[in-house]
């Protein structure tokens, strides 16, 4: 197939264009790459299950409480072995009254926290 | 001389007193020792033995007194009617001097005898005594007052009073006809009010009925007709212009002759016959005065309209439908590439010319500015097509992209600052403030990722105004994407070191990335169409990938191709490009690395791109001519069009960017932000009427929506309609129900 034959080429140019000989040889050189990409929660559900809110978002207590500071990145996601994930700030409440993930009913045990 | 009480001989010692009271009151040669025998003699008398004689030398002062200003009456009588006030005033000035005096020798009997049977104060204030009870015992000074008052002035009250209004008239007129100096016709004035000097009481009476009362009424009448006389002769504006002359000579002639009591009576008996009574007269004038905006008769009428009671409410409605045209005219049919710049410097331009206009003429009048305001706000707000949303808010968010965006027009910073302080004039008269904000984030997250912000500092100043107007909340998410931008600045940093400690790794390029923060950026995480990541670049996406799940913990990254690009430097061409391009765009152009044409087929099934993102990636690398279509093909590239690489391409500029072509905002993008803002408005209007019920539990319909209305109204004006469709949401939701008992009212449920 005829993309075939293009695909294969620079991958071979690519892996020597770091030689300097090579690259004043090639048509087109790459310069600079401005990528954009976007962070999210890694999460199986996007709403926090006890506050209601999307995990992206502070959860509903920082929302009322840190109106004014930059403390938002504070508020992070909590996963637990039955990959289920919440909001760290409304498991630690929840936890509390019961050590039990408020989706499955397992025992919760934390798996990773957000960072 | 002792001061034990002995016998006294009243006849001889009132002989010799009465001369000495008869020096005294006529100002005449009182020698020292005469004055302090006749001082003990007035002590000896109070004290007499074997009884005090104090009431009967009362009885006698009196009655010389009376005497002596019956006598002074007759030679008022007696002077031609010229001289009279001249010479009643001569003889008031001797003889309240005199009472002074008089008031001083007496001062034991005054002390001793009189203000022992002299109601007090208090009495006075609470009390039932009347103070004029004729037998009361007066002060001797306040004895000799109150007989001028009655054998002086009662008597010749009409003639003063004539004398006087005929003075003043002259004194109006211009005409020197008085001989009598300003300062006599002040000090008969004041005379009326000194002679109730000692009362406590109503001070005012005497000059009030017998000068004040009348004077205001022949004032009255001299400017009614004066006022007839002007309005027959000369237009309004003259008019205008004369009144106020005539007021401000009125308010000095107040000054000099009258007590400060009158001033404002005078000036209110004034602006009543001049101008309240004419008052349709000059506000038919008003018309046309502002919209011809004659500044002099504008400012003379307001200072006129100000004083009467709702004088200035044609004026001010006039002056408001004036802003409001002119307004509209200055926005209204906009054409061209920069409309965006004409509606805000058209609004602005209107703005401050009537902002001015009220600080000059009107005084900062606040009448005026809210007029001001209300003009403007629905200028800002008016729809040209009622059909389609306003188009202001985004035309205001594009003006200040403008403004923030790098350009060869440049321009100094502080100019910079000074039109985005500007704009936050025009931003306070939008109602629809939330589609402002959703189009100024887009034009921001654009300007950011694509490096075409012109500096940050102006960003970030323009950030805070916003968030001055409108509160934390409104610019919240735009501060998140402020605080991203700078946080993958330092993302940058820490990947080129995690690249050098590694193998001492190269991407071949120049490579930043800027890490967005879902939710916080106005962008979804649903790409608009796959791609397949040229291989040159691979290797960069690879690296960062395993770089970022080291420094952070439970994220996952979603490469946003279509907002990246990238600079690709043209090495087969007599001159050596480098451009500024689209990821897409690069793609599409590697592929001929080794090839001078390929098909459609061939491009899209390597890129994966779909249709839509394909055909206006190769069109735009086709109008920038560095591609050619072989042939003529019209509006779409068919699977087997065959495009090839422009070798004969040249530019005048070597360093150029060919970006704009596939981002420029279309038509549906803009109804796109106009469909999420309505989302978003419905969302907001539920959240507002659950959080007042829930503290109000039970409301009336009308109740509820004026809450709603006065709640959301730093952020949106919603229609009744829709915040009653976002009530029946809130029962069917069962957030809400109506109470059984009454059609129009909602309660809570919990």
């Amino acid at each position: 197939m005829a993309d075939d034959i293009d695909m294969e080429k620079p991958v071979e140019k690519s892996t020597v264009s770091n030689d300097c000989v090579v690259k004043s040889e090639k048509m087109f050189s790459l310069k600079r790459w401005n990528a954009v990409a976007m962070w999210s929660w890694d999460v199986e559900c996007e709403i926090c299950a006890i506050c209601r809110v999307q995990v992206m978002d502070a959860c509903l207590r920082c929302q009322a409480e840190n109106r004014n500071d930059k403390e938002q990145e504070e508020c992070v996601v909590i996963w637990g072995e039955c990959n289920h994930s919440f909001h760290n700030c409304c498991m630690k409440l929840w936890v509390k009254q019961n050590n039990r993930c408020p989706l499955c009913q397992q025992e919760w045990s934390v798996q990773r926290i957000g960072k | 001389m002792s001061l034990k009480p002995k016998r006294v001989d009243f006849v001889t010692t009132w002989a010799d007193l009465k001369e000495t009271v008869k020096g005294v009151v006529t100002l005449g040669n009182v020698p020292h020792t005469v004055w302090y025998n006749r001082f003990s003699d007035v002590y000896s008398l109070c004290v007499a033995y074997p009884e005090p004689l104090a009431e009967k030398l009362y009885q006698e002062t009196k009655k010389f007194l009376e005497e002596h200003v019956k006598s002074l009456l007759i030679q008022v009588n007696g002077s031609s009617e010229e001289q009279l006030l001249t010479v009643y005033y001569t003889l008031w000035q001797q003889y309240s001097q005199g009472m002074d005096y008089l008031q001083k020798l007496y001062s034991y009997l005054n002390t001793q005898h009189i203000k022992k049977q002299k109601a007090t104060d208090a009495e006075l204030l609470y009390g039932t005594l009347s103070y004029e009870s004729p037998e009361q015992m007066k002060e001797i000074g306040e004895l000799g007052l109150d007989l001028w008052k009655k054998y002086m002035i009662e008597p010749l009250k009409a003639d003063l009073l004539r004398l006087l209004l005929g003075a003043v008239h002259c004194d109006r007129t211009g005409q020197s006809l008085y001989n009598e100096k300003s300062s006599t016709i002040q000090g008969v004035i004041q005379s009326f009010v000194s002679v109730e000097e000692f009362k406590k009481k109503n001070t005012l009476e005497l000059y009030e009925t017998v000068f004040e009362v009348p004077f205001l009424e022949a004032t009255g009448d001299y400017y009614r007709q004066e006022a007839s006389r002007l309005l027959q002769e000369c237009t309004i504006s003259l008019y205008m212009e004369k009144v106020l002359q005539r007021r401000d000579e009125e308010d000095l002639r107040s000054r000099k002759f009258l007590h400060p009591s009158s001033y404002g009576k005078v000036r209110s008996e004034c602006e009543q016959r001049m101008v309240a009574d004419h008052l349709a007269a000059i506000q038919n004038e008003c018309l046309t005065m502002v919209q011809l905006e004659f500044q002099q008769d504008l400012r003379n009428s307001y200072a006129l309209l100000k004083s009467i009671q709702g004088g200035l409410s044609v004026l001010v409605s006039h002056f408001m439908e004036h802003v409001k045209q002119q307004g509209l005219r200055a926005v209204v049919n906009q054409t061209g590439d920069n409309i965006a710049a004409q509606f805000v410097d058209g609004m602005l331009g209107v703005y401050s010319k009537y902002k001015e206009m009220t600080n000059n003429v009107f005084a900062n009048d606040q009448q005026f500015t809210s007029a001001l305001d209300m003009a403007c706000a629905s200028v800002v707000n008016h729809r040209f097509n009622a059909n389609q949303p306003c188009k202001s808010p985004e035309l205001l968010a594009k003006y200040c992209d403008s403004l923030l965006r790098k350009s060869s027009k440049g321009g100094s910073d502080t100019d910079i600052d000074d039109k985005l302080a500007q704009c936050i004039a025009v931003f306070k008269y939008i109602d629809d403030k939330d589609v402002y904000q959703r189009f100024y984030a887009r034009l921001m997250a654009k300007r950011l990722i694509q490096q075409q912000s012109q500096s940050m500092d102006a960003e970030e100043a323009m950030i805070n105004r916003l968030k001055q107007a409108c509160g934390f909340e409104y610019t919240n998410k735009l501060h998140r994407v402020f605080t991203d931008v700078s946080l993958s600045s330092d993302l940058n940093n820490k990947f080129s070191n995690y690249l050098q400690n590694k193998d001492r790794i190269e991407l071949g390029l120049n490579f930043y990335i800027y890490v967005l923060m879902a939710s916080a950026w106005p962008y979804t995480l649903n790409t608009p169409t796959a791609f397949a990541v040229p291989q040159e670049l691979e290797r960069s996406v690879q690296r960062f990938e395993d770089f970022y799940r080291l420094q952070f913990n439970g994220r996952k990254l979603t490469w946003l191709h279509h907002w990246s690009q990238g600079e690709l430097k043209l090495n087969y061409l007599k001159k050596r490009y480098i451009i500024t391009m689209q990821t897409f765009q690069m793609a599409i152009l590697l592929m001929f690395e080794n090839t001078d044409s390929l098909t459609c087929k061939e491009m899209m099934e390597a890129t994966k791109l779909n249709s839509d993102y394909f055909q206006k990636t190769v069109q735009s690398l086709i109008d920038s001519k560095l591609l050619a279509v072989a042939g003529d093909t019209g509006e779409v590239f068919e699977p087997s069009t065959v495009i090839s690489l422009n070798m004969d391409y040249s530019y005048k500029r070597t360093k150029f960017r060919i970006t704009a072509a596939v981002h420029r905002e279309t038509v549906q993008e803009t109804e796109q932000t106009h469909a999420s803002v309505e989302e978003d408005r419905k969302l907001y209007l539920q959240a507002t009427i659950v959080r007042i019920m829930k503290s109000r539990k039970i409301l009336r319909h009308n109740v509820l929506i004026q809450e709603v209305l006065s709640q959301s109204k730093a952020r949106f004006a919603p229609s009744i309609s829709l915040i009653k469709k976002c009530v029946e949401t809130l029962i069917d939701k069962q957030y809400l129900e109506r109470t059984p008992n009454s059609t129009d009212e909602y309660s809570y449920v919990a």
